[in-house]
């Protein structure tokens, strides 16, 4: 049945195409892009701003060097108050505050991930302009279930990766990802009368170390 | 369950027309404040943010081309996704029409012997009525967006694509609550409410293995499928069951995975005055060990290949769902989204129910503007609404103008009338003179007509029409004209 | 007399019947700026009616004798956005359909001397003060034709500005649509009046004595229902206010 319409679906979109004028359309490699391909403020202002709209997302943002990540990792995680923490399987190991019953996924099941009270991973980029973290889900940043049943995500953030402009973003990205989880804020919902309410699935806290690398 | 008594019929084959659909809604004043709030709300958001957006309008510039890029090669894209989704462990189906749609689905849900499914909110299901076949069939759908929730509880319909319940406010949300989910001394807060449905929800999402979701994007390049959401919903869908089923209308497909560098930037700030969306997930077949180890996507034609020979119909492909042009709509303002009798309200919905339905449904449709051009104007892919809301006036009024019954319809004939009239000036100038007698015996003492029958009775309803004057100008104007000579 | 040009003047088939004192004023003040108007009496309707209503068929040969009859016409002057808007943005395609092209040539070469009354006054004649006289509180409606589709901006305001005596009053919700649209307002009165209530709550709450508008087709929906409601405000057309002067005040004022 599906093989049968497949071909009836393309036959109708090739007949319905067929009269178009080929002098009037815009190949792909033509088509206008005058949008602004990158930004243009100085690194601080784009650093300062990736903060600014995170903490607007209520997202908790705190700032650190290289050769003290380790120790904020552990500070944020002992202010929390949450003792047991998932960590993806590729996550660097002199991450794993002590102090905490760690769930290091090696296959973990959904009802182990549920327990855990928090996840801490890395990331890929961090959007700017919109205060997006972008996760690619690599052995260091975990699958994707790792960031989305704990209720508490600490996400590590370095400043050379923080593009200002989301098409940064996609230039950076030698080939396509095949896993992406764009997060712009804490899920929400205005669904009703258009209050917005933060926390509706997902993880309701967000924490960011951002990290001043090298840029 | 008690029913709401009105349920609001979204079907354009039955749904009554209109001008009759809107009676009842008038007559709703918190329905009516209800849209204002809302649709206020998102516009005074996405206005801030357009104008702080230096380069919106080239961003307007660069979706437009990409979509109607997209809809010439149509073809070329669908199939190039077909064998890149196929390749990394998808399968896709074809459906023809939306009866075929629903049988694969049920198709595949057999296979998956499942009895209940969770689902990411799609219009496109709503489209093709798939909830109630569903239901036929035994299958529990579980709707997991908020409004959604609220609606299929409340057994009301979405009036909406982005914000679906916005016609309802907290106290009815708390009572469709309490009463479903057995939540007596709940809250009517938003903050409750929600806390409410994200404990009711989150057992299902555990527990059901099989989700159905429709989608934002298809990415030819890659194959791979991406869905923007707020509520987090869809990523428990689409990350925690064993089988994933998407349906897609075959205009969902982008050339490649940069081109959501554009539409992403548009779509949030349309939707919903946000520079980004909560959430955006992306993700290409399957991938071992993260995620639904099935997934399926269902491409539904379903009406749209038959609007790709001419740009003016084309053009309406191009829609991204985002929901602008209803936000903005003055006439949606007034009527929300059941009047319109049919899964997409509002200005895009006046435009592609009745295209989707060859014309033979929803006719009225068209009509339900006054082509003020808000829409367009708003519109993050330049669609240019008003264009084809004429267009498809044209087409209505050819199909039905050599039907009996609208022979002796008032505005056939008056238009027939005028249209000869015009043709001379010595006929208009005689209409002239016959319109200011036949109109006299109307004309009240003040100069005013208060009351005419007929057609003409609906201009009187709510407004007066001053007298046709003694001289029209061009009477004026002769005269002047032999004064002048002499 | 010495004239700084010549235009035509194409008055509307709506103005004409129903609102004659509208084309009377623009008669006065374009005479007053020096310009000689002319009228050519084969003129009749631009199509907009048939042609938004679904009766595109009907539409061709009204355009056609539009274009035949101005061809030669050094400016047409149209106090009416919405008219203007039928030439500018339908008629190119109705033109094109039509597939003449002796005919596309002339309407190509005539479309950019078709202009709407207050582009005509500030383009064309670079004028911004009319010598105008109109000592009311007056608010501006801006017609959707005029704001979406010529994209008139802040030409009316720059005209009523430079009216003596004229209190301008600001319009709340400017860009939101009257709820007119043709035959919307009779096919779907109700929704067209519930529109109509909406703007009628702005546009009272200006206190203006009148509501202008460049387009009658607004002003006899607004002004039609202020009066079936007694109120004070009333409606009337821009050109009149700026017809307006102490020695010759607007037609029906007095």
């Amino acid at each position: 049945m599906t093989a049968g319409s497949r071909q009836v679906v393309l036959e109708r979109i090739r007949a319905g195409l067929a009269e178009i004028d080929g002098e009037m359309q815009t190949g792909y490699a033509e088509l206008p892009r005058l949008y602004n391909q990158r930004g243009s403020m100085s690194v601080e202002a784009k650093l300062a701003l990736m903060v600014e709209r995170l903490r607007e997302y209520d997202a908790e943002v705190v700032e650190c060097p290289e050769a003290a990540l380790e120790a904020t990792i552990a500070a944020q995680i002992a202010g929390s108050g949450r003792r047991v923490l998932a960590a993806p399987a590729g996550l660097p190991k002199q991450w794993l505050a002590g102090g905490v019953d760690w769930r290091v996924d090696h296959d973990l099941s959904h009802e182990q991930i549920e327990e855990a009270e928090g996840v801490v991973t890395a990331s890929f980029c961090g959007v700017a302009d919109s205060g997006t973290i972008v996760l690619h889900h690599s052995p260091a940043e975990g699958r994707r279930v790792l960031t989305l049943l704990p209720d508490w995500h600490l996400c590590v953030l370095r400043a050379s990766q923080v593009v200002e402009t989301l098409p940064e973003y996609f230039a950076r990205c030698t080939e396509p990802p095949r896993l992406a989880t764009y997060i712009s804020g804490p899920s929400a919902t205005a669904d009703i009368e258009m209050t917005r309410i933060k926390g509706v699935h997902g993880p309701r806290f967000l924490s960011v170390v951002l990290v001043q690398d090298d840029v | 369950m008690n029913a709401p008594v009105n349920h609001p019929v979204m079907d354009p084959r039955v749904a009554a027309p209109f001008p009759e659909a809107a009676l009842p809604v008038l007559r709703n004043a918190q329905l009516r404040k209800n849209v204002a709030h809302a649709t206020d709300v998102i516009q005074t958001k996405r206005n801030k943010l357009v104008a702080e957006k230096s380069d919106w309008l080239e961003l307007r510039d660069a979706a437009s081309a990409i979509r109607a890029h997209t809809l010439e090669h149509l073809g070329e894209y669908l199939e190039q996704f077909e064998e890149r989704c196929t390749a990394a462990g998808g399968v896709v189906h074809w459906a023809a029409d939306a009866e075929e749609a629903c049988a694969i689905i049920l198709n595949l849900l057999r296979e998956e012997q499942a009895s209940e499914v969770i689902k990411i909110k799609t219009m496109t299901s709503a489209e093709i009525q798939l909830n109630p076949a569903l239901e036929r069939a035994g299958i529990h759908a579980i709707e997991t967006d908020l409004a959604e929730l609220i609606l299929q509880l409340g057994d009301d319909e979405p009036s909406h694509v982005v914000v679906p319940a916005l016609h309802v406010n907290r106290s009815q949300v708390r009572e469709i609550f309490a009463r479903r989910m057995g939540l007596e001394d709940l809250k009517d807060d938003p903050q409750a409410l929600t806390a409410a449905a994200r404990t009711y929800l989150r057992k299902k999402f555990l527990s059901v293995p099989t989700a159905i979701s429709g989608a934002n994007y298809l990415i030819a390049e890659t194959g791979g499928v991406s869905i923007v959401e707020s509520e987090g919903n869809g990523r428990m869908c689409l990350t925690l069951p064993r089988t994933m089923i998407m349906l897609a209308g075959i205009e969902k497909v982008l050339p490649r995975f940069r081109d959501l560098e554009v539409m992403l930037q548009v779509l949030a700030r349309s939707a919903t005055g946000e520079r980004m969306n909560p959430y955006t997930s992306l993700w290409t077949g399957v991938t071992p060990g993260d995620g639904p180890q099935r997934f399926h996507v269902v491409l539904l034609d379903n009406g749209r290949s038959a609007m790709l020979k001419r740009e003016v119909e084309r053009q309406t492909l191009k829609c991204i769902r985002c929901g602008a042009c209803m936000n903005t709509c003055p006439v949606y303002r007034q009527t929300g989204g059941h009047a319109y009798g049919s899964v997409y309200p509002g200005p895009i919905g006046a435009i592609l129910t009745p295209q989707l339905m060859k014309l033979e449904h929803a006719q009225t449709l068209p009509y339900a503007s006054s082509l003020c051009g808000a829409c367009y104007d708003v519109c993050p892919v330049k669609i240019n609404i008003p264009e084809v809301l004429i267009e498809l006036r044209a087409q209505v009024t050819d199909r039905e103008r050599e039907s009996e019954r609208r022979f002796f319809d008032p505005i056939y004939l008056g238009m027939r009338m005028a249209n000869s009239v015009f043709a001379n000036a010595g006929r208009f100038k005689a209409a002239q003179r016959m319109a200011r007698i036949a109109l006299q015996p109307f004309t009240g003492k003040d100069g005013w007509i208060h009351k005419l029958p007929g057609t003409g009775g609906r201009w009187t309803m709510t407004r007066d029409l001053r007298g046709l004057p003694d001289q029209t100008f061009r009477e004026w104007w002769e005269k002047r004209e032999k004064e002048r000579a002499q | 007399m010495g004239y700084v040009m010549q235009v035509s003047l194409f008055i509307t088939c709506y103005n004409d019947t129903l609102f004659p004192e509208t084309g009377r004023a623009v008669v006065r003040l374009l005479e007053r700026l020096g310009v000689e108007v002319q009228f050519r009496p084969a003129q009749t309707c631009c199509g907009q009616m048939h042609a938004n209503t679904g009766f595109r068929g009907e539409a061709f040969s009204q355009a056609k004798r539009f274009v035949k009859l101005y061809a030669d016409a050094e400016a047409v002057v149209i106090p009416s956005s919405s008219c203007v808007a039928m030439i500018r943005d339908q008629y190119p395609g109705l033109i094109a359909e039509l597939g003449n092209d002796a005919l596309r040539r002339e309407f190509d070469a005539l479309l950019p001397r078709v202009l709407e009354l207050s582009e005509f006054l500030i383009d064309k004649l670079g004028v911004e003060d009319v010598g105008a006289y109109f000592p009311h509180r007056v608010t501006y409606h801006a017609s959707c034709h005029g704001l979406r589709s010529l994209h008139l901006g802040d030409r009316p305001f720059r005209l009523l500005k430079n009216v003596r005596g004229l209190d301008l009053a600001n319009l709340d919700n400017l860009d939101r649509c009257c709820g007119f649209g043709g035959t919307f307002s009779v096919k779907n009165a109700e929704v067209s009046s519930a529109m109509l209530t909406a703007k009628l709550q702005d546009v009272r709450s200006t206190r203006a004595e009148f509501c202008t508008a460049l387009d009658n087709s607004c002003l006899m929906h607004l002004g039609g229902a202020l009066h079936k409601e007694f109120a004070a405000m009333r409606t009337i057309h821009m050109a009149e206010i700026l017809a307006s002067t102490e020695a010759s005040p607007a037609e029906g004022l007095a």
